[in-house]
């Protein structure tokens, strides 16, 4: 199976400093771990422009883009007390953006394989307009939008140890988004509620699994498996888009979940499950702040979908959160069977 | 006009947040009202990378006590999330609130910018009147001191 590899981007750019998590040494850790594939000359690495201002405002306001333009133009700054913008910032973020574009391309040109998009900044926390969380833009919602666009159907599982406010918000109210998020909570940005369903046109489309602190991966994994399964399975997705933070990670020091590398592959095993078929399924990095856990999560990740063994940490079980799953379950079902009852909302999207 | 019966205020523990808590906590001793001080802890913060969530509450409370207020009538809350989600998650449904304030910057915002102020975004999202305190003038803060 071929690999796709769009990027690294953010190896240079958008400098936060030594001190913040949010670094260069990320991408660098990561693409470490794509080199313990050694895959070598096997691996496809498209061309990465920088995504186009007609294909950010599909998910950003045009206002909020020129702001973040001029911002970055003026020098840049501290934006909320997570996050920065440097002068390079807003080149930064469309390279990443773009990046996830031609992840897209690439797989719909080779008609197979799976896509990995290792680029900074992250995305899932930026809102439609606003940047928050170290995000500047939505990567994952710039591509899925430009799937939507096309009239597929996508699939967004976001594993990352933080509830994606910003794509769950972008997609809140889209019959052609269904939008699986895996998260601590309570943790920032303080979204991800199991309540929270989706909107009018897209009730049961927004699927939250919050859990407790020290939870492990065989809870995180039975969140997929037992509570989203039925509503992924009913939407029936074209695509399947992973917004892969590896802070669940037991070392990762922005939380307290306790998932080791096994369990990334073991996750990603998983969500490959849904896929309709090869060449539909793209990988976005997103958080992750412990180097060695970033280099070995992403090697297990990538190993299990092209069956290498990386010889990943044991996948962990027995922490909290268990019991809560069946009463998510049942929320989630009474959201579906609402929708089901709502008028004006096709077969096919049910 | 309804009484003012419950005043969220937000503090981040800068100069112009400490501001507005005094304008709030005198506001809240002439109405008889709470003072409900929320600080919003992001993701730097919670990994242990700013200032410790227990001095912001020592500094918030004690400019409370200060202007007035009982310790019965202050109400501290952290609550994770950016500063405007984080105060408008205090007003709305369940929590409510008849008036909120805050400092015109806070401790990150870069001045004659839009993108980052929460003042300005909180002007625009909220659904209860917002307070925007003036940042302080050296004079007035010595008054204070």
């Amino acid at each position: 199976m071929t690999l796709i590899v769009a990027g690294p981007t953010g190896t240079v750019e958008h400098d936060g400093g030594q001190f913040h998590p949010e670094q260069q040494a990320r991408i660098f850790s990561v693409m470490d771990g794509v080199r313990a594939l050694e895959l070598h000359d096997e691996i496809v690495y498209p061309p990465v422009p920088k995504a186009e201002l007609d294909e950010l405002a599909r998910v950003h306001s045009i206002t909020y883009l020129r702001e973040l333009e001029a911002f970055c133009e003026q020098g840049g700054g501290d934006i909320d007390p997570d996050t920065y913008a440097r002068p390079d910032s807003w080149v930064a973020a469309r390279r990443a953006a773009g990046a996830g574009l031609a992840a897209i391309s690439a797989l719909e040109a080779h008609g197979d394989g799976i896509a990995f998009v290792p680029v900074r900044p992250p995305g899932h926390h930026a809102e439609r307009d606003r940047a928050m969380g170290f995000c500047l833009l939505n990567n994952v919602a710039v591509a899925a939008a430009s799937l939507t666009a096309k009239g597929q159907r996508v699939l967004i599982v976001d594993w990352d140890v933080h509830h994606g406010n910003g794509t769950q918000s972008i997609f809140w109210d889209d019959p052609n988004v269904l939008y699986v998020s895996t998260h601590q909570y309570p943790l920032y940005p303080g979204t991800g509620a199991a309540s929270e369903v989706g909107g009018p046109n897209a009730i049961g489309l927004t699927v939250n699994v919050p859990l407790p602190a020290s939870a492990t991966g065989d809870v995180v994994r039975a969140s997929v498996d037992r509570v989203a399964r039925p509503t992924i399975e009913r939407f029936s997705p074209d695509w399947v888009l992973v917004s892969c933070g590896f802070d669940a990670h037991k070392a990762d020091p922005l939380s307290e979940l306790a998932l080791s590398s096994g369990d990334f592959a073991e996750l990603a095993r998983l969500v490959n499950e849904f896929t309709p078929r090869p060449g539909r399924l793209a990988l976005f990095l997103e958080g992750g702040y412990n180097q060695v856990a970033l280099q070995t999560s992403v090697a297990a990740t990538l190993g299990a979908l092209l069956g290498i063994d990386t010889h990943p940490s044991e996948p962990t079980y027995g922490g909290p959160g268990m019991d809560a799953l069946r009463h998510i379950a049942s929320e989630q079902e009474r959201a579906i069977d609402l929708s089901h009852a709502l008028p004006g909302r096709s077969e096919e999207h049910a | 006009m309804s009484r003012i019966e419950s005043i969220v205020v937000g503090f981040d523990g800068s100069n112009d947040s400490r501001t507005a808590l005094r304008w709030a906590a005198d506001l809240a001793t002439l109405a008889g009202a709470r003072l409900r001080i929320v600080h919003a802890v992001g993701l730097l913060e919670h990994a242990g990378l700013g200032t410790t969530i227990e001095i912001h509450r020592e500094k918030a409370v004690q400019t409370a006590t200060d202007a007035g207020l009982s310790l019965a009538d202050i109400e501290w809350s952290v609550v994770d999330g950016d500063p405007c989600s984080a105060l408008l998650r205090m007003t709305e449904a369940p929590e409510s609130a008849d008036l909120v304030v805050v400092g015109t910057r806070g401790s990150n915002a870069k001045s004659g910018s839009i993108l980052g102020s929460t003042s300005l975004e909180l002007a625009e999202r909220s659904t209860v009147p917002v307070v925007i305190v003036p940042t302080e003038t050296l004079d007035s803060a010595n008054h204070h001191n």
